[in-house]
Parts: structure tokens; C-alpha cells; sequence
């Protein structure tokens, strides 16, 4: 089920990524670097805004596509860390 | 804006450091198209080159405001040496966010003292804007790699003592870290550039070098969405106030050389369209440097604009240095135009490179064009 918390992270994520990328209708699950709808300097941008709005540090480890393709991709991402 | 005091004293310093060591001395750097070691020891010494590294790694820790004006005071003097920061930083930021703790700890600190100098070796003889399409190519042999390509247009590689190269592994983009003794490493400076030419640009050429494994920084697949567009933007925040401290010698030279020119028994600065474009000059200098300092203010508040902040400050920075070195050599006249006279000749170089690197100013128009277009809000107060 989702929680209070999961529903926050997923509205800020989404908002975070359709902001940046100038597009409201994306699939939570749309793979954002396949689609090609990503510019340069998004993933820095994205690093800064998980690292920030969450406080958590990503660091080599976390280098893995799977982390960051999608909406729900970088959620699981942020819900993992924050479990840890 | 409001520097605080600490920032005050250290810009002082900076000055202070340049006037002695470095003004006096630009000019014969740039005729000799080399910077010598001692100036670079010096500054070594001062811990400058670990402006923004951890104080546990032997830097200063200092904030982005402050490491900008470092590269305005610096950049006053001489745009050769102050690409030194540009390109030291440049490799210190992608190795301390994306290198192993073992890693950082073997080179961050030799780093941060002089003692080693890094250059990003990212442009190749036929990609330069485009960097998806680099063709230096690793490949994996158990627990080496074996490195093939050509670099070129590569700051301070004629003397770098480690390279951070950007190629790919079985088409996947990915950063290495390659020491100058490798065997196979053959470095070819390039000479008689329009501007920098103190700078040691050189092209690196690999063949077959063979690199430990424990060399990649980050993984494969993420050197050119994470490491080099980071390494890029410090870059171009150095670039940027760089080319603020160039606009503020190119003004004071300007001033100088009004204030003591006599035409028709009356000195350069009463006349009218002198004063104007002087004036025009001021303006360049303040605006630019606004600007530098609401991006490094971004930077040390880790403002999700911060990258947009800096192309922006580094687009109408580096552009208004181009204006205001042209219009001091119009205001020297002849006197501006040789080099053994007056300074103005080298600034007038010198800023045209800074429209080139880290992102020429059409490609910086791009991305500035997708933040505007799409977001349809001013930058500043984001
Ligand atoms: C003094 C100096 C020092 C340098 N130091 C380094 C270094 O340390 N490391 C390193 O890796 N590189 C370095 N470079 C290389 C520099 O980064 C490149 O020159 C720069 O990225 C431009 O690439 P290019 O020269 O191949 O020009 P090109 O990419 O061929 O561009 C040519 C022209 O086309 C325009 N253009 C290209 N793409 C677009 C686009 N998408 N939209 C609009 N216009 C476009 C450009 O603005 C330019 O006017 C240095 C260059 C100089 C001159």
C-alpha cells in the first residue's frame, strides 16, 4: 500500500522531473533516458535534487540506470536509501 | 551584494598575490608561451589549488563565492595561469563526487598542494561541442584496460601529471585516470594559439596504454551524464569570473591609459564617447560579476539552478570581456596594439577564448533557450 511518505516522495519527485524537463505527461514508469526527452544536464541535476530533497548521498555505488530511468525508478531509489 | 568579512580579507590576499607574482610577469609568460613551475609552486604553497577541497584532504574548504573571486583575482592577471583552477578544479569535482575514497585519497591531496597537476581531457581532433560522439576507445583485459585515442586542445597536458580521459568501453562513456609515465602516452604541445598561449595546451595521443582497473572513476556508462557535465559546470564558473577579472583589467587599463593620453592639450578621459565607453566597461564589470556571484551563491547553497545560473553568468561574462578587451585596444590606440607596450593586445586574445571553452556560447544559447522555453521563468530569483 502506499504510504503518506511514499505519496510526498513520488509528488515531489514527478514534480522535480516534469519541471525540469518541460513535459506534464509522463508515465511514472516512461524510461526518461530511452526516450531521449532527458537534456545534458539532467542527471546532475537530478543527483543534486534526490541528495538534496531527501538528504541522502549518492556516491559511485549508486551509479546504476536503475536508480534513475523513471518516476518510479528514482522513488524505489529514494525509499531504499532512506530504509537503509 | 554582500561579501562577508572573511570573503573581503581573502580576495585582498588573492590581489595582493597576483600584483606581486603574477601581473608583472603575464606578459612574458604569454610571449613564451610557458608557465614556469615556481609561479605554479607558489601557488601551491598558498593551498589555493585546494580551495574547494575538504580541509581532511588538505584544502581550505572554502565556499564558491569565495573560490569565484580567487578566480577573478587571478583572472586580473593572467587568463593562462587562472586556467590552471579551471582545469585542477575541474578534475578535483568529479573525483571527489564520483571517485572511491581510496581513490580521492591518492590524488585529491597532492592536488590540492600543487604538487600534481591534473588536465580533463575530454575534446578530440573531430568532436568538440558534440561530447556524446567521442571515439577514444578502452578496452577490458581481465583487470586493466587498454586505452587507443587522440585528445587534443587539452589545458596544462603538456605538463599534467595525470589526465582524467573520457572515452568508451564497448560503447559505454567512461572516465580513467591516466599517469603521464604510462608507456604508450605520447604528449605533443601545441603552440601559437590566438590566446592562453601560456597554458601548455597539448594533444595526447594513447596507444595501447594499459591502465589498472582501480583507475575508472564511477562505473561505465555514467562518464558523460555524470562525470564530465559536472567537471564541465566548475569549469565554467572558474571561466566565468575569470573573465570578469579580465574585464577589470582591460577597464583599469583603459582608465590608466585615458587618464594620461594627451590629445589636443586635454587628456583622453574629458572627452565624451572616451568617458562613454569606459563607462560601457563599468557596466560589463559590475553586471558580470553580479552575475558570477549569484551563480557561486547557487553553488554554495546547492540551488537546483545552479548549473543554468552558471552558463548563464559564464555566457554574458565571457561575452562581455570580448567587448571590453576590443575596446581597450581601441582606447590604447597604436600603443594597445603592440604587445611590448601594453597588456590590451594579450586581453583582447585571451577573451576570445573564453567564449570557446567549457561550452561555446551558441551551445550555452542552447541550453539557456531549453531553461527559458521550457520553464517560461526568469533565472535570478530561482
Ligand atoms: C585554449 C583552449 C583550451 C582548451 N582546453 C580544453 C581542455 O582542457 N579539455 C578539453 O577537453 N577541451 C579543451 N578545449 C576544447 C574546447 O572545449 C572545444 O574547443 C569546445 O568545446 C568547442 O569544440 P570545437 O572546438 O570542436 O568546436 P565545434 O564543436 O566544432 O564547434 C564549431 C562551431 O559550431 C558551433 N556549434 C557546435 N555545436 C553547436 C550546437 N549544438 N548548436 C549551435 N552551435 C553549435 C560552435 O559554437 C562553434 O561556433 C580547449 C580549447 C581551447 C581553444
Amino acid at each position: 500500500m502506499e504510504t503518506l511518505a511514499d505519496f510526498d516522495v513520488k509528488t515531489s519527485v514527478r514534480k522535480f522531473i516534469t519541471k525540469s524537463i518541460g513535459i506534464g505527461d509522463i508515465r511514472d514508469d516512461e524510461d526518461l533516458f530511452d526516450s531521449g526527452i532527458v537534456n545534458s544536464l539532467f542527471s546532475i541535476q537530478l543527483v543534486t535534487f534526490i541528495e538534496k530533497s531527501f538528504g541522502l548521498e549518492i556516491t559511485q555505488d549508486d551509479l546504476d540506470m536503475d536508480n534513475f530511468k523513471s518516476v518510479d525508478a528514482v522513488c524505489n531509489f529514494v525509499r531504499r536509501k532512506q530504509g537503509k | 551584494m554582500n561579501l562577508d568579512q572573511a570573503q573581503r580579507d581573502r580576495y585582498r590576499e588573492f590581489s595582493d598575490f597576483v600584483n606581486d607574482n603574477v601581473t608583472p610577469y603575464a606578459g612574458d609568460w604569454d610571449l613564451h608561451q610557458q608557465m614556469p613551475r615556481d609561479v605554479i609552486r607558489a601557488i601551491g604553497r598558498e593551498g589555493y589549488f585546494g580551495a574547494i577541497v575538504p580541509e581532511a584532504l588538505g584544502g581550505k574548504a572554502w565556499d564558491f563565492v569565495t573560490f569565484g573571486l580567487l578566480n577573478e583575482a587571478f583572472g586580473r592577471g593572467s587568463s593562462s595561469l587562472t586556467v590552471l583552477f579551471t582545469v585542477q578544479n575541474m578534475v578535483a569535482t568529479c573525483l571527489l563526487k564520483w571517485a572511491s575514497a581510496k581513490q580521492v585519497a591518492k590524488w585529491i591531496p597532492p592536488m590540492a598542494k600543487g604538487d600534481i597537476v591534473a588536465s580533463f581531457a575530454l575534446t578530440e581532433p573531430n568532436v568538440g561541442s558534440d561530447i556524446q560522439s567521442i571515439g577514444t576507445q578502452f578496452e577490458s583485459h581481465g583487470d586493466m584496460l587498454v586505452l587507443n585515442g587522440t585528445k587534443r586542445w587539452i589545458t596544462f597536458a603538456g605538463i599534467a601529471d595525470i589526465y582524467l580521459v573520457f572515452g568508451k568501453l564497448n560503447g559505454r562513456p567512461i572516465a580513467c585516470v591516466v599517469e603521464k609515465d604510462m608507456p604508450g602516452v605520447e604528449v605533443t604541445p601545441i603552440r601559437d594559439m590566438l590566446g592562453f598561449k601560456a597554458c601548455h595546451l597539448a594533444q595526447l595521443d594513447f596507444h595501447d596504454v594499459q591502465i589498472p582497473a582501480a583507475n575508472v572513476i564511477g562505473k561505465a556508462g555514467f562518464a558523460l551524464s555524470h562525470i564530465a557535465p559536472l567537471g564541465l559546470h566548475y569549469g565554467r564558473l572558474s571561466t566565468a569570473f575569470s573573465s570578469v577579472g579580465l574585464i577589470r583589467a582591460a577597464m583599469e587599463t583603459s582608465i590608466k591609459r585615458a587618464s594620461t593620453r594627451v590629445v589636443s592639450h586635454a587628456t583622453l578621459n574629458n572627452i565624451s564617447s572616451i568617458r562613454a565607453v569606459i563607462t560601457e566597461m563599468g557596466i560589463s564589470y559590475d553586471t558580470s560579476l553580479m552575475m558570477c556571484l549569484n551563480a557561486a551563491t547557487a553553488e554554495d547553497n546547492r540551488s537546483l539552478q545552479a548549473i543554468e545560473k552558471t552558463i548563464l553568468a559564464k555566457y554574458v561574462a565571457s561575452r562581455n570581456a570580448v567587448s571590453a578587451a576590443s575596446q581597450a585596444v581601441v582606447i590604447s590606440g597604436a600603443h594597445g596594439c603592440h604587445e611590448e607596450s601594453s597588456p590590451t593586445a594579450r586581453f583582447y586574445r585571451d577573451a576570445k577564448i573564453m567564449e570557446i571553452i567549457e561550452g561555446t556560447t551558441q551551445v550555452l544559447q542552447n541550453v539557456l533557450g531549453n531553461y527559458y522555453v521550457n520553464r517560461a521563468e526568469p533565472l535570478v530569483l530561482n
